[in-house]
């Protein structure tokens, strides 16, 4: 992947705007899911959509805090579209029958702490700490998981709404990968003095916190859903290889953090790690809903109408 | 058989007598400046008005909930003052009805020339008369000209994919459809600036269902509006100097914003303060107030002042957009979160095109020049009133004239009586033109320039008041009062006289 234009990609990414109306989603194709794989992939269609959504609202934030008028407008198209995949997705466990009325499905508790954070402290965190973690979210799982899906699914629907969304999530990574690179350009003594600033903000350390155990909590869910680990792990292997190219990508403090922890998660025998993460992640799934603050306004914008 | 609305060749056009002052427009700038004139003896004056009323903006921006963001008693002419004003803030029905009271009470219908559209305004060196053709195919002259015809004139609409698709019903705040029934009508508005956060009040008690579409959150701050006591009508009509005590005392209020608004300093954090403050007193919603969250410093776009657009958007009826508009579609509105949003009606409440280097009709200058390439690169003027190149010729409202904090009238004096004294200068003195140097002009935009590198206006963000370039052409960098100073004298030295 070469280090691309951004404003020639923020031109593309105009260009190239679809809407769900330009989906049949009442298109032949909704009876190819098996009995069998139905309420597994209801769950995962959940998780899926929240991780798009969990993606939306870290956008939201780096467009508030982008260093440039562009990287600004592109984050803020990227917050509107993961948006639209989630709305997609939505959509197409409409199709499946997977909706209860109009009801929203219920994220993960993992997912819910995410979202509680970022609706708390993701405007307060600088560009580069999001416009890392979010590569590695949409390469790892989004990729991951869209794979999965298009592997195991049948329904022709689901292949056209996921090749826009690939081509869109394609564009994102794209960007988050030069950005990564941009900000690994310049003295490395400097970067780290303000990196390790940076790690001792409490506000950080909570979204580390919540960080940690959504990736386990996932990866045991796509295990339950019959992904192999391996493939998981492939996929972030890729954000290790795509995101240390290059000189500048490789001196990015950041990518160096969050390419250890991916090693630590792929490493099942790293005991230090998982021992600790997979109890918090049983600890969290304890915690009774209602203990948990009301879903923030931004959740209820999620459709799965093509209009309104 | 000759089609009587298609103009007529230069040759055959109707010439009128020649005049001493030729004002383009007749709104709030033209009847001012013609009042003036008049009231320093010159009565020779005519004004082209392209539509068939006086008023200009305030005639065309009669869209429901239209009124001045600026006190009333401030934003009228200290030589015309109205006791009887209804509201701390008015209307813009009241504000027409000021300005067309003022044609009267100052007799200047016998000036106006109605349905008079100016396609061409062009310097007779040899004559040294500018004259002005017409839509109509009739030419006016005259020894000066002004330019009144508003920067605020001609309506905008949005750079958006698709929007000659849209099959329902659109309307401009700037030419409002007064026929339009809302009731029950699914309504969508595009913009959130000055006009739109008027409307949305408005469209929300009529409409089934309002969704409003924004991209940048404006600064929002509480308007202090008040119905007017009887008591205080009565003594501003027997009492008129307790009425210009007041108006003092809101332009001086007014001033003192200019700490906030046009530079950066302790008193923008306390203006900045007092907006979130007024966001939070009155929306709850964390994630709206958000989307309704400035990012960028107070004062470098214009600041909004309104009580009621913040619950406005809360009913249950409104909805907020902040998604990009992708295109308009046949049936509304697409937006990149993938949905088309439909509509009966759109309203477009995106402002004006301002024009920051050309100029609404051709004008030519000495020996044929244009001042639409003159000002290719940014406009440029001398204390906004004069061009080099374009003798004769007087601006209102002309390049690094605006204010940000107080009144355009209090300004628009300054230049008006500016304007007198050109004019009285060529008369008194039989010139054939009054033309500003070169160099005079130069040194003055080199020092305005300067001066707006500190201001807001330049931090960063983008606003009409600047050119794609990011250059200023718009607002003058300091406060009103030190705008007047440099307007109370006509120094000579920095103009080229010539004799007939």
């Amino acid at each position: 992947m070469a280090k691309i234009d951004l404003d020639k990609m923020l031109a593309k990414v105009k260009a190239t705007q679809w809407s769900l109306a330009d989906i049949d989603w009442d298109a032949p194709g909704a009876d190819r899911i098996t009995d069998e794989q139905w309420p597994r992939l209801k769950e995962f269609m959940a998780d899926l959509m929240w991780i798009e959504h969990v993606g939306a609202r870290a956008f939201a934030a780096m467009a508030k805090k982008a260093p440039t008028d562009t990287l600004r407008e592109l984050y803020s198209y990227f917050h509107a579209e993961e948006q639209r995949h989630a709305n997609a997705e939505m959509a197409l466990m409409k199709r499946w029958g997977m909706l209860d009325g109009d009801e929203l499905p219920e994220p993960n508790i993992n997912l819910r702490l995410v979202i509680e954070w970022l609706d708390r402290y993701s405007d307060e965190m600088p560009v580069y700490v999001l416009g890392t973690v979010v590569p590695m979210l949409e390469i790892a799982l989004d990729g991951a998981l869209c794979k999965f899906l298009l592997d195991t699914v049948d329904d022709p629907v689901c292949h056209q709404a996921f090749e826009k969304i690939n081509d869109d999530e394609s564009r994102h990574l794209g960007v988050g990968f030069t950005v990564m690179e941009m900000q690994g350009h310049g003295a490395t003594y400097t970067r780290m003095v303000t990196m390790a600033a940076r790690l001792m903000d409490p506000r950080l350390i909570l979204g580390i916190a919540s960080y940690f155990p959504l990736l386990n909590k996932m990866r045991d869910n796509v295990v339950a859903m019959g992904l192999s680990e391996e493939k998981l792990y492939e996929c972030m292997g890729k954000f290790e290889k795509i995101g240390g190219r290059t000189e500048d990508g490789r001196r990015n403090p950041w990518f160096q953090i969050i390419k250890l922890h991916s090693r630590w998660v792929v490493n099942r025998d790293n005991r230090l790690y998982h021992t600790p993460v997979d109890a918090i992640v049983k600890v969290t799934s304890y915690i009774p809903r209602r203990a948990l603050p009301a879903v923030p306004s931004w959740v209820r914008e999620l459709t799965y109408r093509p209009t309104a | 058989m000759s089609n009587p609305s298609r103009p007529k060749t230069p040759g055959r056009r109707k010439r009128h007598p020649s005049a001493t002052v030729l004002i383009v427009g007749a709104g709030f700038a033209g009847l001012g400046t013609a009042i003036r004139l008049q009231q320093a003896g010159i009565r020779d004056i005519v004004i082209l008005e392209r539509a068939a009323d006086v008023g200009g903006t305030w005639r065309d921006n009669q869209y429901p909930g239209a009124a001045c963001d600026i006190p009333s008693n401030l934003y009228s002419y200290s030589f015309d003052q109205n006791p009887d004003w209804s509201r701390s803030f008015s209307g813009s029905t009241e504000i027409f009805e000021y300005i067309k009271a003022m044609v009267e009470r100052f007799d200047l219908a016998q000036y106006i020339r109605f349905n008079q559209n100016v396609t061409d305004l062009a310097y007779d060196d040899q004559h040294g008369l500018w004259r002005a053709s017409t839509e109509s195919g009739e030419q006016f002259s005259a020894r000066a000209a002004v330019m009144a015809h508003g920067p605020l004139s001609n309506p905008s609409y949005p750079d958006i994919a698709g929007i000659d698709r849209y099959q329902g019903h659109k309307i401009h705040s700037a030419a409002w459809d007064h026929d339009y029934d809302f009731r029950g009508k699914k309504v969508g508005v595009i913009g959130t600036g000055a006009s739109a956060i008027q409307i949305i009040p408005e469209l929300v008690k009529d409409a089934q269902k309002l969704t409003v579409f924004q991209r940048t959150p404006a600064w929002v701050m509480p308007r202090p509006d008040f119905e007017t006591p009887q008591w205080q009508k009565q003594l501003f009509r027997r009492l008129p100097a307790s009425q210009s005590a007041l108006r003092k005392g809101l332009y001086l209020a007014h001033e003192s914003m200019a700490l906030a608004v046009i530079w950066d300093s302790p008193v923008t954090r306390l203006a900045e303060r007092l907006g979130r403050w007024h966001l939070r007193h009155q929306v709850r919603d964390r994630w709206l107030r958000r989307q309704l969250t400035p990012d960028y410093r107070i004062g470098c776009k214009r600041i909004l002042v309104s009580n009621d657009y913040y619950p406005a958007l809360q009913q249950p009826n409104c909805k907020l957009i902040t998604w990009p508009i992708a295109r308009l579609c046949e049936n509304g509105i697409r937006t990149v979160e993938g949905i088309e949003h439909q509509f009966d009606c759109i309203v477009f409440a995106t402002g004006f095109d301002v024009s920051h280097s050309g100029t609404p009709f051709p004008v030519r200058g000495s020996g044929g020049r244009l001042l639409s390439e003159d000002w290719q690169r940014g406009a440029q003027a001398y204390k906004s009133v004069n061009v080099a190149g374009y003798p004769n010729l007087f601006l209102t409202f002309g390049p690094n004239s605006g204010p940000g904090h107080n009144s355009v009238l209090v300004y628009m004096e300054s230049q008006i009586d500016y304007i007198v004294r050109g004019v009285k200068t060529i008369l008194n003195r039989n010139l054939k033109s009054l033309a500003v140097r070169d160099s005079a002009q130069q040194a003055y935009n080199d020092g305005i320039q300067k001066r707006l590198a500190r201001t807001n206006w330049n931090s960063g963000c983008k606003s009409w008041y600047l050119t794609e370039d990011g250059f200023n052409a718009t607002m003058y960098p300091g406060f009103a009062s030190q705008y007047a100073r440099q307007m109370k004298e006509l120094d000579l030295r920095d103009y080229v006289l010539t004799p007939p």
